[in-house]
């Protein structure tokens, strides 16, 4: 298998809707592992999604799903698995039944039909619920029963349109396990997610998307160290925070303390993380204050959407 | 950084050819037309004029019968004028049908958000809508040219005469007709299933598409004294064709013929309008905002 054959690839994808952008000059390559896709609403990540998926075609560029494009319907399709985001079920159906008719139409015959229903309803944890009728279920069950559909037929990339919605805390933990446990064993997961603190701890790399265009892409403490604009926040728990304070303050890179609420720690702000760690090394070799703990307080998915895109949605 | 060990194994078994996974739409779409009771009734209720005409063959052919209650033997005869009859009646009867069933078709699943899960498999805008169109041909066919079919084997079957080989010809236009109306009528069903979403208003523009330009082909035709007209005029062009299909002598006087052609570059052009309306909606795309 070459690179290109265990990709995502963009290049160059743009994508309107009459007038209306979906997505601009976006050029992606995306490896296997948890990609999660986070902007605003109406940013495009669905748009990249639909396009990823073969529901959409670009207005310009191209996109390929390891080395597939949807004209090669068979072979596509059976490789990606689409999770959508909506309530779209076919009405009177149980579960089961559900699952079966989304495996005889990706072509596979009744028996491995069967099977693959079978493991897949198990895999989600799904239980007897498979049974009865899909009207019935709850909105986290639904969620359980659209991801099956998504895995049931053992796709190489599966894309998911807000998985956790609607899921209780012990669901969303089953579910983020699932993600992480398909994710190690090769695949390409692609998750949109307003729950960010809960997929940024799963999250291979993130694309952070707004008004259609590509504003950061990679790994997330990668996309941190390049939001130079921003001074990093650093927690560092000592056993004398002021003094660890007023240290640092004496180099110009630091430009904010706080204190921890319990009084055991301190958030720093640098313009400069390489002179701050250096001078922290410093510190920590006189032995006046006892560091106990050193950790980035704001390389996390959240903090990048604030930085890069904002809480109105508008990047900065 | 994540080690993957590239364990996973993607589906590799047979495949299934294009055609059955059509087949799973097409069970959709007719358990979703049978779901109603209104269906079951409206399609017992087609059968009555069935079982009115094949009592009729049963008349025309038993000459006791004949003796006794036509009072004279050869004022009832089994030909393409009474074939046309039923055809029409049958095929009148397939528009109130397909105006109740093919409004919940497609518009069901647009509401729901239900194509971009179903297009995300490998089945194409065109194998949805084959799969709706079949199922409504499914639908339409035993109200119509099967029971035309069966009525005249039946026919062929109780006649004295030679009758079935001298008259295969209205057997062809049973069929033919037939299939024309419904095909006609199930593309312009979904159609307009693709573009109303309420049931009630969407069954009214089944009938509206049919009669309002017959209305408005009406006054052209008198306004004007040409009988282009007519080619607006569902009902008219339809009686025409199927007379010609049938053989069945023409009722209307030689200057209102319209054109075979005609009628059909008609018909042609209205499911033309249809496809590109359903073009236009049968998308496998999610809700776009902003």
């Amino acid at each position: 298998m070459t690179a290109m054959n265990d990709r995502i690839v963009f290049e160059n994808v743009s994508k309107f809707y009459g007038e209306v952008l979906g997505v601009n000059r976006v050029s992606l390559n995306i490896p296997p592992g948890v990609t999660t896709l986070v902007g605003p609403n109406g940013s495009g990540k669905t748009t990249l999604m639909n396009l990823m998926t073969g529901l959409v075609q670009p207005s310009s560029g191209h996109v390929s799903v390891l080395g597939l494009t949807p004209a090669d319907a068979d072979r596509f399709f059976r490789q990606v698995g689409y999770c959508t985001q909506f309530d779209s079920f076919p009405r009177r159906l149980t579960g089961r039944e559900f699952l079966l008719d989304s495996l005889l139409l990706h072509g596979m015959s009744e028996g491995d039909a069967f099977r693959l229903a079978e493991e897949a309803i198990e895999r989600v944890r799904l239980g007897d619920a498979g049974w009865r009728r899909i009207e019935s279920y709850s909105k986290g069950m639904r969620q359980k029963i659209r991801l099956a559909q998504a895995i049931a037929h053992h796709p190489r990339v599966l894309v998911l349109d807000e998985p956790l919605n609607g899921l209780d805390p012990m669901a969303r933990a089953e579910s983020l396990a699932l993600f992480q446990e398909l994710s190690g064993l090769g695949m390409h997961l692609v998750i949109s997610s307003h729950i960010l603190d809960e997929v940024d701890r799963i999250s291979d790399q993130v694309v952070l998307i707004t008004g259609g265009y590509i504003v950061a892409e990679g790994d997330i403490h990668q996309v941190r160290r390049e939001v130079r604009d921003k001074p990093m926040q650093v927690l560092i728990r000592c056993d004398q925070p002021e003094l660890l304070a007023s240290r640092m303050f004496t180099s110009n890179h630091c430009v904010e303390a706080r204190l921890h609420a319990d009084g055991k720690g301190v958030f720093l702000r640098t313009a400069d993380i390489d002179e701050f760690y250096r001078l922290l090394n410093q510190i920590a070799v006189e032995g006046l204050i006892a560091i106990d703990a050193v950790a980035p307080a704001d390389d996390d998915t959240l903090a990048i959407y604030q930085y890069l895109i904002g809480s109105d949605g508008s990047a900065s | 950084m994540s080690v993957y060990k590239h364990e996973y194994r993607a589906y590799t078994g047979a495949l299934t050819p294009l055609w059955s996974r059509v087949v799973v739409v097409v069970r959709y779409a007719i358990a979703e037309a049978w779901s109603s009771r209104i269906t079951v009734a409206l399609f017992i209720l087609s059968m009555l004029p069935v079982v009115v005409y094949l009592v009729g063959i049963y008349l025309a052919n038993n000459s006791l019968a004949r003796a006794i209650i036509m009072r004279r033997d050869n004022g009832f005869e089994i030909g393409a004028g009474f074939f046309l009859n039923l055809l029409a009646t049958q095929c009148w009867i397939a528009l109130g049908i397909s105006a109740w069933i093919a409004p919940r078709l497609v518009s069901f699943d647009l509401a729901d958000n239900a194509l971009p899960i179903l297009l995300s498999h490998p089945i194409s805008r065109f194998g949805y809508v084959m799969g709706k169109l079949i199922a409504l041909l499914a639908c339409l066919s035993p109200v119509t040219w099967i029971p035309c079919l069966l009525l005249f084997a039946y026919q062929g079957y109780s006649s004295a005469h030679p009758w079935f080989m001298a008259n295969l010809r209205i057997a062809g236009g049973l069929l033919v007709g037939s299939l024309l109306w419904i095909a006609f009528l199930s593309i312009l069903g979904l159609a307009i299933s693709a573009w109303v979403k309420w049931r009630v208003v969407a069954t009214g523009a089944i009938f509206a598409v049919v009669f309002v330009p017959a209305g408005i082909g009406g006054i052209i035709t008198g306004v004007l004294r040409t009988r282009w007209g007519f080619l607006l005029n569902a009902p008219v062009m339809m009686t025409q064709l199927w007379q010609r299909l049938l053989g069945a002598p023409e009722m209307m006087r030689d200057q209102l013929h319209l054109p075979t052609v005609a009628i059909l570059i008609v018909l042609t052009l209205v499911c033309g309008i249809c496809v590109l309306m359903l073009n236009a909606r049968i998308r496998g795309r999610e809700v776009v905002r902003g």
